[in-house]
């Protein structure tokens, strides 16, 4: 069940005629509250029932993603500084994945009711973006596209092959799915409580900044090495104490970055930097908010600082509303940056620069592919990313 | 002169000329200054710019009379996001002044026996410090940190690393405003250094030497961002209280003279470069005309626009003591003509900036009055149109 690829069976489709659809697509369970009333020719029927979710799956609701429009005619929705407000769901997936290890993640929302309307061609992105992350969608469709595709509508049923070339293009990475994130930076937090919120938005909102990061559960530091980490933040308001704050300041001591809730140390301050005190600790150095963090955006960007942007593995240009997801292979010798756009319409050109030289390079995206010649830039190995779609990735070797 | 019949006049202004007060209108100094243009040809940004800039400098009659002992303030150019850029062309090489430009002058400057030199830029976006934001933009300010001794960087789009915001007074009493507020590195340098593009601008015509000092002025005090009692913390956002003077900057900052003047951004942003000049007047300007874009002097146009952004590779380094003269050359090696107003190309839209300095007495900006040093206009003119 986890890598099968659900299909939320529309209400408008009364009877069986609508399964020939299904025939040779990617597709193989229907779910959703409840099955329809007639035999699903062989498809297995999954109920969504977050509570009682069905063996190996997670059950996330999601958002419909894409950059919020705003009332006026000339600009999108914007976040407290003025940036583009991007609904996703990449820090749920992440989340999910991070709270229940092995368990496939599947994204229930459905699409947006009421005055929205969703062009056809948007069908692909909820797609790509969930499969970008290593989860699924419950594909579901709107009343309009539904009633189209049941009259056979041309323009209709040409999307929804585009959206199954989708799903086939993804299944075709499923050896990928234990790549891990290539960051510098941990975020360690209990994602619970008090701090919740702070937490995940600081999850959601660190793409928005282009913020590389690796999540880890409060409760497995010590378990889990820091080896490779530039920083790590433990991302709540109450300090750390006992075995905890000890492997927390063995990281520190032994040249690395702690960002650390105010309380953590009571060593006097060396210096003050984006809102926080920092004082040596060994070989790195802690740092504490001057200030109990409050506003997650914010602290995104401070702690990008604090860490500098010299460690940021990927950097991307022309990407305000895109997502560069980049993942290595476990010996490192191939990584793929997964660049998920949230904007409707073809991306600008993108520029890429990886810290990392690659050899090889091809940019792959849901129309073909092509092999690109790395060139060496300023701070690293730059890659030209053609205007593009929904979807596209980079492929590096060594 | 700045014509009476400029289309932007309010009716109150109209009836200030006609009684004689003229009140927005200034009259042109006798005899603008003018000072030596160095005009160099640069085809890359290579060793060749060092070697160059320093030729240039010699033929300025040096600058070690004007920098040694004195702390030199570089406010270069870094307009916009530094997550854009033009196609795949790194800001650097399209809008925004060249890193090895920059290094090159920083080191000059240096040599001649500057006590500290202070590389300055003001982001819309952020209170990263300025060394970030370069590398955002993808260059590693090492270069620049190493290129001379006693070399800092300051973000002054907030407060910085002040404590508070310095005031400076517009000589004469200023076209749009009288003072300005600024972060404190404005007004604690001995000697102002404007690093410019060579570049066009959507409201303005050109974006040179004279422009890149409306980039002094904190967002956090003259942004979006501001508050109405208090300047905001960060910044974040256009200058959109100086292109459209949509509000007064907050309380206990000095307020525009007249908000009944016109709210034309064509009518307001020359006039108030031209304050910024006289409030923090240039004591060297450079423009980095090696590689560019036509158009605009952003990443992208205006919506709207029936313009198309173009690479250029103009070759060329300006330099001179007078920020207008400097500017003179390069709008003429843009193909431009300096003596252009309000109306004709690159003036379309608003008023010459140009021309208001020179009425304010800055500096010339009759080619026939200018003395060019090194190559001729002519050789290395690359039209932008």
């Amino acid at each position: 069940m986890p890598e099968s690829i659900p299909f939320r069976w529309p209400a408008s489709w009364a009877d069986a005629a609508n399964l020939e659809l299904l025939k040779g697509a990617p597709i193989d369970c229907i779910a959703g509250d409840a099955p329809p009333p007639f035999s699903l020719g062989g498809l297995p029927f999954v109920r969504l029932d977050k509570d009682r979710p069905p063996e190996g799956l997670n059950l996330q609701e999601g958002v419909w993603p894409g950059v919020v429009a705003a009332t006026r005619k000339d600009t999108a929705g914007g976040g407290a500084t003025g940036a583009a407000w991007v609904d996703s769901n990449a820090s749920v997936v992440r989340l999910a994945q991070l709270r229940k290890p092995g368990k496939m993640v599947w994204l229930t929302y459905t699409p947006p009711a009421g005055n929205t309307v969703v062009p056809l061609d948007g069908f692909v992105k909820p797609i790509t973006e969930a499969e970008a992350y290593g989860a699924h969608w419950v594909i579901a469709l709107d009343g309009f596209f539904a009633g189209q595709i049941a009259k056979r509508d041309e323009k209709a049923l040409g999307q929804w092959q585009r959206m199954m070339a989708a799903l086939r293009f993804a299944q075709s990475r499923r050896g990928q799915r234990p790549w891990e994130p290539v960051a510098p930076l941990t975020v360690a937090s209990t994602f619970e409580g008090d701090d919740k919120l702070l937490s995940e938005e600081f999850l959601n909102l660190a793409p928005r900044r282009h913020l590389a990061y690796r999540a880890l559960l409060a409760s497995d530091i010590g378990a889990r090495s820091f080896a490779g980490q530039k920083a790590v933040i433990y991302l709540e308001n109450t300090p750390p104490r006992g075995a905890v704050l000890a492997s927390l300041l063995e990281f520190a001591q032994a040249g690395g970055l702690l960002i650390a809730p105010l309380g953590t140390v009571d060593s006097p301050p060396e210096e003050r930097r984006s809102e926080h005190s920092v004082r040596r600790a060994g070989k790195g150095r802690v740092a504490m908010p001057l200030q109990k963090w409050e506003d997650p955006f914010t602290l995104v960007d401070q702690v990008h600082v604090l860490l500098s942007h010299r460690e940021d593995p990927v950097q991307m240009w022309n990407g305000a509303d895109v997502d560069a997801f980049y993942v290595a292979s476990p010996n490192q010798d191939r990584a793929v940056a997964r660049l998920v756009p949230y904007a409707s319409g073809p991306t600008l050109p993108i520029t890429l620069s990886f810290r990392k030289t690659y050899r090889r390079a091809r940019v792959v995206t849901l129309a073909g592919e092509k092999a690109v010649q790395p060139a060496r830039g300023q701070l690293g190995t730059e890659i030209a990313v053609p205007e593009f779609t929904d979807y596209a990735e980079v492929e590096l070797e060594d | 002169m700045i014509k009476a019949t400029s289309p932007c006049w309010t009716r109150r202004q109209w009836m200030a000329a006609a009684a004689g007060l003229a009140a927005p209108r200034i009259h042109a100094a006798p005899a603008a200054p003018s000072s030596p243009v160095a005009l160099a040809r640069c085809p890359a940004y290579d060793n060749r710019v060092l070697a160059g800039m320093r030729k240039m400098f010699d033929q300025l009659g040096g600058i070690g009379a004007l920098v040694s002992g004195k702390t030199v303030a570089v406010k270069i150019n870094m307009t916009g996001s530094p997550r854009d850029r033009t196609g795949y062309r790194p800001a650097w090489d399209t809008r925004w002044s060249h890193p090895v430009v920059i290094a090159a002058a920083v080191h000059l400057i240096g040599e001649a026996g500057a006590r500290r030199v202070r590389i300055l830029e003001g982001s819309t976006e952020d209170d990263h410090p300025l060394e970030e934001n370069f590398l955002i933009g993808g260059w590693d300010p090492a270069d620049l940190l190493a290129a001379a001794p006693k070399v800092e960087m300051e973000n002054t789009g907030f407060l910085g690393y002040g404590k508070e915001y310095k005031r400076l007074k517009v000589s004469d009493g200023g076209l749009v405003y009288s003072e300005f507020d600024v972060n404190h590195s404005y007004s604690e340098c001995d000697v102002m250094v404007s690093i410019a593009k060579l570049k066009e601008h959507e409201q303005t015509g050109l974006s040179l030497s004279l422009k890149n000092m409306v980039g002094i002025v904190p967002g956090t005090v003259y942004g979006d961002s501001a508050g109405y009692d208090q300047p905001a913390e960060r910044p974040y956002g256009a200058l959109t209280m100086f292109h459209k003077g949509n509000r007064q900057p907050p309380e206990g900052t000095p307020p525009e003279k007249d908000p009944q003047s016109s709210r034309e951004p064509g009518y307001r942003i020359p006039r108030i470069a031209v304050d910024l000049v006289r409030a923090r007047p240039v004591d060297l300007a450079i423009i980095d005309g090696i590689e560019a874009q036509t158009a605009g002097s952003g990443a992208s146009l205006d919506a709207g626009s029936p313009r198309k952004i173009r690479l250029v590779n103009p070759a060329i380094l300006i330099a001179s003591r007078n920020p207008v003269c400097a500017d003179a050359v390069a709008a003429a090696a843009m193909g431009f003509d300096p003596m252009a107003s309000r109306g004709t190309p690159p003036f379309e839209n608003c008023d010459s900036t140009l021309e208001l300095a020179e009425q304010a007495g800055i500096g010339a900006r009759d080619l026939k009055k200018l003395e060019i040093r090194g190559a001729t206009i002519a050789a290395v003119r690359t039209p932008f149109r």
